[in-house]
């Protein structure tokens, strides 16, 4: 029994190990502050992300849950987010809506951009799929020419990650210095990219530092539990015949 | 209860308590009976044993976390995925509450496969717990209803398209099948009443799973719990006390099962989850893959493998009626394959053959994929049908005369 049990763990595994039928290309894994037991999101990258996301992102895209006030969650202070909101002529209960209207996004891209409160989990490959597509885009028309020999379907743009590689929505980070960051940081096209990920992250999973630091204690206490509840079992057992 | 009111001398006394209280109604001494120290069980068990009461536990919690959902849940097509929002980011540990019962109904399923892997191990469905077993296998039906019926209501991608595959089954009945479609829909696609209904059905149906394992429970009494070696007892020095042996013995399992549950819980709740649940439902776009939660994966495999729908909806529901039968397709008079030289081997591959027919059920059904998947369907079916000729010819390692 017991050696059934190891195997077919181990064949589990394995097979689950094997990803999923491919859809798309192969994304990049990137490293990121908010992975592992103790991560984080950087409140400086929050901003940069933030700044990218109002300044390019809105200008078609919403994020529907997500309101300045969310921010506090991620440690800005009220004062903070009240002038974020100020700038953006909003207030802080306000979610974060673009002012494009769907009629025109048809006209102009075929289709509604989509909401991006969710847009990290909601695609294989999640965030590192987010910045790869990001920063997936192409002109070089050798690569356009050996996909679409016929040429790229009207209105779609080429991009590497893209499943399909026609993408209906143009390259947002066109070059870099399309913003100015806070703190001076240079606004290169991965550096953009990197930030607004993260503050898309956030806004899909803006609890995830709450549970990943809550997890720690949780886990902790239920190693203490379980040992305590072993050596109870013990002593209950230590006459029992054959054990 | 052939008891005559008024004949018993009664404890009038309210300061002892319990004397009082068990002569007006029993139910200490009942629960003491039934997981106290009052009930006996062998004392061999090991810890594939634990999975039993583990699974009660998750039941429970599945509820309970179930309730709370549900006080801020909307069932209605266009609030649902919003409500699934709200609680996730206004609702007071809304976050926690979701994540416990996303990631329980798949730790249920886990718990449950191996509760039956352990059955199936040591013939524990033999006489004369077959109908013990039967229970169990309905009581896994019911789950298997109320995990799809739970993963329609967040209304995301895979809840809607999910859905409409699944209904759409049962369209292969013969003459009536497309009505009995509609009639469960409330209309001519998945929509507004389907998820009404289902989150009524979603909420009813563990309080049957409840009163079911009530009689999973009442069955296990009437001949104990099977054990390792399948034999039955005869001494009384066989067996310990339910408490507080085997009830300590399950609070340390608890644990164990607990700190891989908090895991998931707190670092990877959307781990066996799908992507596209995260996108709103579109009834104008599939999805290019519909893959179903990962505890139906083997069974979906079953269906896909064969080419004809109907045969394939037949062969997936048979996939799981034939444990209703296995009591009577294996009669071979050993219970554990510990002692049976054939049977062993054979359930290892069946075990194996299982967990490669849910690796085929995530894969998209083409090419290779269909062969395989073919294969081990026939498998599948192979195994109960060698059971019969087992019996008659297998030949038994000497058993223990007890435990």
């Amino acid at each position: 029994m017991k050696q059934s049990v190891l195997a077919l763990t181990l064949l589990a595994f394995t097979l689950v190990a094997t990803p999923f039928a491919a859809e798309g290309v192969k994304v990049e894994k990137q490293e990121w502050s908010f992975q592992g037991l103790r991560g984080s999101y950087d409140k400086d990258q929050l901003l940069r992300g933030y700044t990218v996301f109002t300044n390019v992102c809105m200008a078609c895209h919403s994020a529907k849950y997500v309101s300045h006030r969310d921010m506090m969650r991620a440690g800005f202070t009220e004062a903070e987010v009240q002038a974020l909101a100020k700038n953006l002529n909003m207030n802080i209960d306000q979610k974060l809506l673009t002012a494009q209207d769907n009629q025109t996004a048809v006209e102009t891209f075929g289709k509604i951009p989509p909401d991006l409160s969710l847009m990290t989990k909601a695609r294989a490959g999640l965030a590192d799929y987010t910045y790869a597509l990001l920063t997936g885009y192409s002109e070089d028309p050798e690569l356009i020419a050996h996909t679409f020999p016929k040429g790229l379907p009207a209105g779609a743009h080429y991009n590497k990650y893209f499943p399909g590689h026609a993408i209906a929505m143009p390259n947002p980070l066109t070059g870099p210095d399309m913003v100015t960051y806070h703190d001076q940081t240079p606004a290169s096209v991965e550096q953009m990219a990197k930030d607004v990920t993260l503050f898309m992250q956030w806004a899909a999973e803006p609890e995830r530092i709450e549970r990943q630091h809550m997890g720690l204690y949780v886990i902790l206490y239920l190693v203490i539990f379980t040992l305590l509840a072993y050596l109870t079992k013990r002593v209950i057992w230590k006459d029992v015949k054959g054990h | 209860m052939a008891h005559t009111p008024g004949s018993k001398q009664v404890e009038n006394d309210i300061r002892n308590t319990y004397q009082w209280l068990e002569d007006r109604l029993p139910i200490l001494s009942f629960i003491n009976n039934s997981v106290g120290s009052n009930f006996m069980a062998p004392r061999n068990l090991n810890y594939m044993w634990n999975f039993g009461s583990l699974a009660g536990i998750a039941l429970v919690l599945q509820i309970l976390t179930g309730i709370f959902l549900a006080m801020h849940y909307k069932p209605d097509v266009a609030m649902a995925f919003d409500s699934i929002q709200h609680i996730m980011r206004d609702v007071n540990w809304g976050w926690l509450i979701r994540n416990m019962h996303m990631v329980g109904a798949s730790f249920f399923f886990i718990v449950v496969y191996i509760h039956m892997a352990r059955g199936l191990y040591y013939g524990s469905y033999k006489s004369p717990r077959e109908v013990l077993w039967g229970i169990g296998v309905i009581i896994f039906l019911l789950m298997m209803a109320t995990g799809f019926l739970g993963y329609v209501l967040p209304w995301g991608q895979m809840s809607y398209w999910g859905a409409t595959v699944i209904t759409n089954l049962l369209s292969v009945i013969p003459f009536i099948g497309q009505d009995i479609v509609v009639w469960l829909w409330g209309g001519y696609s998945v929509g507004d009443p389907t998820l009404n209904r289902f989150f009524v059905l979603h909420f009813v149906l563990p309080f049957v799973i409840v009163g079911i394992v009530i009689l999973h429970i009442w069955a296990l009494h009437e001949h104990g719990s099977n054990n390792p070696k399948g034999v039955d007892l005869k001494t009384k020095g066989d067996y310990i006390p339910f408490h507080p042996y085997y009830t300590i013995k399950d609070v340390f399992g608890l644990g164990v099962y607990l700190i891989p549950f908090t895991f998931m819980v707190f670092y990877a709740p959307e781990y066996l989850g799908h992507t596209d649940n995260n996108i709103p439902a579109d009834p104008l776009v599939t999805p290019a893959h519909i893959v179903p939660e990962w505890y139906f994966l083997p069974f979906y495999a079953i269906l896909r493998a064969i080419p004809i729908k109907e045969l394939g909806v037949l062969a997936m529901f048979g996939a799981i009626a034939i444990l209703l039968v296995l009591p009577w397709l294996d009669k071979h008079p050993v219970r554990s394959a510990r002692f049976r030289p054939l049977y062993r081997p054979l359930y290892v591959l069946f075990l194996m053959n299982f967990v490669l027919l849910g690796w085929c059920g995530m894969m998209p059904p083409e090419g290779i994929y269909v062969l395989i998947a073919q294969a081990a369907t026939a498998f599948y079916f192979g195994f109960f049908a060698l059971l019969p000729i087992l019996s008659k010819f297998e030949k038994a390692k000497p058993v223990p005369t007890s435990i």
